[in-house]
């Protein structure tokens, strides 16, 4: 199978997913609820209070980069379970029998991932707007988040689809992807800075995945500094190559 | 071995703690209709999956259409095709939408995609509907459009696991005469499950009778009847000593456990009526009824496993399906 094959089969399974969300746009709206708790009465609290140092930013402007980031990982970190839930029905089954390639279907499906968590992002910079952070935006800032976001979702959905192909049931995925969710976010630099942590904490969140993220978003819609950037998406890229390599092993196991 | 489309040798799926397919050997002739009968559990589903490259075997060879189906699982993936048992279709795309995705998984080339999609949703009768959620079809609506999707890459050979089941008679009786046509109208072969025996007669030129895992008789329908030794009779006579009187005409009279019927078996039921009745009015024997009982594969499938096929499970797995098309279309 060549190259152009294999990338076309990823892109047919990412527009297929990406056109049911056209079918039921509602989905996006729900999802909005949980960000703008964080950025509307966490951040508008903690600004007020000023309870932690973030140097010549406000809070709110600290925040947002982690609150677009939570967001991203929660479409992204319960992706199995729509997954588990074709296997149910047949439809994985079907998926299966073409000659479509499991990394090009792992693939596809994360990358979707990706797409749909920039509808997220769009909905929650347009929210920061509004509340009056003030976020640099220029094309380049805009695309950089973008693609940050994109192999972020690509990331965490296909651990999300490896979960599922180990754990096999909706109720397990949704168990796991909870339990490991906050842990991640606490353990990162979403909410306060990593100099505030104790070192055991320090020493988790720079392997966790989260923190690059942040720390990317960080440097291209607020700080301006770019010095880490390289390296922030370097770490994100090797753990969503990683995953989705992973997965595609183990994706034969959902069947059976 | 050039016109066989399916040749499976000695095959055999040992699961953790249960022998699904225990050394099943057949062949399916190019462009036939081949049904595997049998009970759920027989392991009909798992030959099926084993031939189409889900589920690797414990032993045993397949070549589909002259192709190592255990080394080349690729290529024989592009000559299938595939309508699984569950509901397949995707409820929150078109009908259109369903079809195009898996013209594109199997490689058909762009400049005909959009026509033969067309062309295969007019064939199914779907294309007023093609732009409407698939959430919204009925059950055989939903069943033609995966048949839609299995047939729009031309496959050589179609593999359908229980088509029927969760259809009401009228939706069956359509797909079976539309999966005939289909057979002559893309040449394809089709390799079938089922656990109706009649859809296997209707619809099938040759069956495999399967149980527990084995394969035990592979046939034509009407020849599987035939060795059943023909029709059965069954007298009904206050007459004491009925039965001795069968015997002594020379009438081979079987078991029939409601008290003063007798079941004979004759070779050509409507021509013996007549001299039967003459011989036992002959005898003192008075009648009260006859009937004839043609022989079906339900009798067939007796014959060969010692049980009947167990109606509670499949009844039990029909009602699974239905909520699953109910679920979608809620």
């Amino acid at each position: 199978m060549n190259l152009k094959r294999y990338l076309s089969i990823v892109f047919t399974i990412t527009e297929f997913e990406l056109r049911k969300l056209r079918h039921d746009p509602s989905q996006i709206g729900l999802r909005l609820v949980q960000p703008v708790l964080w950025l509307v009465v966490f951040g508008g609290v903690f600004t007020r209070i000023r309870a932690i140092p973030t140097g010549d930013y406000s809070y709110l402007q600290f925040i947002t980069p982690g609150v677009l980031a939570q967001s991203v990982l929660f479409v992204s970190i319960f992706y199995g379970i729509a997954v588990v839930w074709e296997r149910d029905l047949g439809l994985l089954d079907k998926l299966l029998a073409t000659p479509a390639p499991r990394s090009a279907i792992v693939l596809g499906k994360a990358l979707s991932a990706g797409v749909r968590s920039i509808l997220q992002a769009v909905a929650i910079i347009t929210l920061a707007l509004i509340i009056g952070v003030d976020i640099t935006l220029t094309p380049l800032s805009v695309l950089g988040v973008f693609a940050i976001i994109i192999l972020f979702g690509i990331c965490f959905s296909s651990l999300s689809m490896g979960i599922a192909s180990i754990f096999r049931t909706r109720e397990r995925v949704m168990g796991i992807g909870q339990a490991i969710t906050m842990p991640l976010f606490f353990a990162s630099n979403a909410i306060y800075p990593i100099s505030l942590m104790p070192d055991w904490l320090k020493a988790i969140s720079i392997v966790n995945p989260l923190s690059y993220v942040v720390d990317a978003m960080r440097g291209l819609l607020v700080t301006g500094d770019l010095s880490s950037l390289p390296l922030d998406i370097l770490a994100i890229f090797i753990a969503a190559a990683v995953l989705v390599v992973l997965t595609s092993f183990s994706f034969r196991r959902l069947l059976s | 071995m050039n016109d066989k489309a399916v040749v499976v040798k000695g095959l055999t799926k040992i699961f953790p703690r249960v022998k699904a397919v225990d050394d099943v050997s057949f062949t399916v002739d190019e462009k036939g209709i081949f049904g595997l009968l049998g009970p759920n559990g027989a392991g009909k589903t798992t030959i099926i999956r084993m031939l189409l490259t889900l589920t690797k075997p414990t032993s045993g060879g397949i070549d589909i259409f002259g192709i190592n189906a255990l080394s080349h699982a690729a290529r024989v993936r592009q000559i299938t095709g595939y309508v699984p048992q569950g509901v397949s279709v995707d409820g929150e795309l078109s009908g259109y939408e369903n079809v195009a995705m898996y013209s594109r998984l199997y490689g058909v080339p762009g400049s005909e995609r959009g026509q033969r999609i067309r062309d295969i949703l007019r064939y199914l009768g779907l294309q007023n509907r093609a732009g409407d959620l698939t959430d919204t079809y009925s059950g055989g609506m939903m069943r033609r459009l995966e048949i839609a999707q299995a047939l729009v890459n031309r496959p050589k050979i179609l593999f359908l696991d229980e088509p029927s089941i969760g259809l009401d008679p009228a939706a069956q009786m359509a797909l079976w005469e539309l999966i005939r046509r289909a057979r002559d109208e893309f040449d394809v072969t089709i390799l079938l499950t089922t656990h109706d025996m009649n859809e296997a007669d209707i619809l099938c030129d040759r069956i495999g009778i399967m149980n527990r895992g084995k394969l035990i008789v592979t046939d034509e329908p009407s020849r599987l009847k035939s060795t059943m030794g023909g029709d059965v009779l069954t007298i009904s006579s206050t007459t004491p000593c009925c039965a001795d009187k069968l015997k002594e005409l020379g009438y081979s009279v079987t078991s029939n456990f409601t008290e003063g019927q007798f079941d004979i078996l004759v070779s050509n039921g409507e021509r013996s009526i007549p001299h039967l009745l003459e011989s036992l009015n002959e005898a003192g024997v008075k009648v009260q009824s006859v009937s004839i009982k043609k022989p079906t594969l339900d009798d067939v499938f007796l014959k060969y496993t010692g049980t009947r096929i167990e109606e509670g499970s499949s009844w039990d797995e029909t009602r699974q399906v239905r909520r699953t098309f109910r679920r979608l279309t809620e």
